[in-house]
């Protein structure tokens, strides 16, 4: 069985039941997580910011970094695996977008990347099933392409699925 | 049940902890310096045959990708910065501290020195928008030292990860730090502070590791620095961490006396985290293989 890990930014698809996709401690970041049932592919991408227009630089070398532009390249990159160009028929998974202790919710980072990944996942018609958003932890996401199962792991907590 | 430590074991540990490095030691002595001579930096480097060594494999690993070899200790000094020589020499020096299992915490091996790093990076950020005269170089090097308590503490919260996080989630410890101080009558920040004591290191340092969660309570002088070092640490939380008590810390609002920030600023702070850190961490451990 191999992993495919993701690094701040980076996205990734496969259709080997073998593997898992997986991305360690998102803080503010939020994981996009893409199932096409119909070719048995898992996508993800480890979104960090949610619009690209603070660095366009970024996009040509890594688009996953930004919510705007990451949700499109993830599905242009399942697409090579035989799936719908624009999602359709996709279940869709979220997780992260933490924040730090403030009832004011001062640097809403994460909020605003969960927000900007909806809207964009909006723009192809898609919404979440299941979605494990905000709160005051880190996460650590594990995809089983076999499964489909949705692994969340924080320190010193359970182990919870969405 | 299990016999808890007490304040007072934790402070027999902390002067057990070998000290630092003349190197490291005087370099952090100059970098605290409001104004500085970097040829001071490259004086004390060149009477350090190891730490010289260090450098120059770091400045020379692939990570840098430089197309002409760096051979002089002054250019090397030159462009790695004086708060990365410092970082270096402390990391060297304490190794074993920064790069141990943080098992209290749940955190695996360099996770302490992952963070210091994000830390450290963002505060230099966070120092570029301060509204009275702040050192970048100083704000980098009190982002490196500032969590140095945990490494103490570690040893001593063996188990104690999930009790202490559902008191938070119920609300009956208001932060990581109260839940700390619960089990063992410190925190990692006192702890901190004890060892930056022992070490003798430079006040505004001190101040740094002992109120980075709680800055409205260091000196008014060093506010700035200590403000700069608490929003790094958040911003390295939020671009990810991997121990227990990660996010389990409060904002404290009154950065706004001290910063002219932005959420943009935050959002360009975490761009720059997640770009520096990998950068740097491949050329130290470069550095570090082909200097062992």
């Amino acid at each position: 069985m191999g992993n495919i890990i993701l690094g701040v930014g980076e996205l990734g698809a496969t259709n080997s039941p073998a593997d898992c996709v997986k991305t360690f401690a998102l803080g503010s970041c939020v994981a996009v997580i893409l199932m096409c049932p119909k070719t048995h592919t898992i996508g993800m991408v480890h979104v960090a910011l949610p619009e690209s227009k603070i660095n366009p630089d970024k996009v040509k070398t890594r688009p996953g970094y930004f919510a705007d532009t990451g949700i499109p390249a993830l599905l242009k990159k399942m697409s090579t695996f035989g799936c719908d160009p624009g999602g359709r028929g996709f279940i869709v998974k979220l997780a992260g977008g933490a924040r730090i202790m403030d009832p004011n919710n001062t640097f809403n980072i994460g909020k605003r990347n969960a927000l900007a990944v909806k809207k964009t996942l909006w723009k192809f018609s898609l919404g979440a099933v299941a979605e494990d958003l905000g709160e005051t932890y880190s996460r650590t996401v594990t995809v089983s392409v076999a499964t489909g199962e949705t692994l969340i792991t924080s320190p010193g907590r359970k182990d919870w699925k969405i | 049940m299990e016999q808890r430590a007490t304040r007072a074991d934790i402070l027999a540990a902390i002067q057990e902890i070998p000290l630092l490095s003349p190197s490291a030691s005087r370099l952090l002595q100059i970098a605290s310096k409001e104004d500085y001579d970097i040829n001071e930096i490259i004086e004390v480097v060149k009477c350090d045959s190891a730490l010289t060594a260090r450098l120059l494999k770091t400045v020379n690993s692939v990570a840098y990708g430089l197309v002409h070899q760096v051979t002089s200790i002054d250019r090397a000094v030159s462009y790695l910065g004086e708060r990365l020589v410092a970082g270096i020499a402390l990391e060297d020096s304490a190794k074993a501290l920064f790069n141990k299992k943080l098992e209290g915490y749940e955190g695996p091996v360099g996770e302490l020195w992952e963070h210091d790093l994000r830390t450290a990076i963002a505060a230099r950020e966070i120092a570029r928008h301060c509204q009275t005269e702040l050192s970048k170089d100083l704000a980098f090097t009190a982002g490196i030292l500032h969590a140095i308590g945990k490494a103490v503490l570690s040893d001593f919260l063996h188990g104690s990860a999930s009790e202490l996080l559902a008191d938070i989630d119920s609300h009956d410890v208001k932060d990581y730090l109260e839940g700390e101080r619960n089990i063992l009558g410190m925190d990692h920040t006192e702890a901190g502070f004890e060892l930056a004591k022992a070490w003798e290191l430079p006040e505004s340092l001190q101040m740094a590791i002992h109120h980075h969660h709680t800055p409205q309570e260091a000196p008014e002088e060093y506010r700035p620095l200590v403000y700069a070092v608490h929003l790094g640490c958040i911003i390295a939380m939020m671009s990810g961490s991997h121990s227990s008590d990660a996010l389990q810390y409060h904002l404290d609002k009154h950065y706004t006396d001290y910063f002219n920030i932005t959420n943009e600023h935050i959002a360009m702070a975490l761009l720059e985290v997640n770009e520096s850190v990998g950068v740097i961490q491949s050329a130290l451990s470069e550095g570090r293989e082909l200097s062992e």
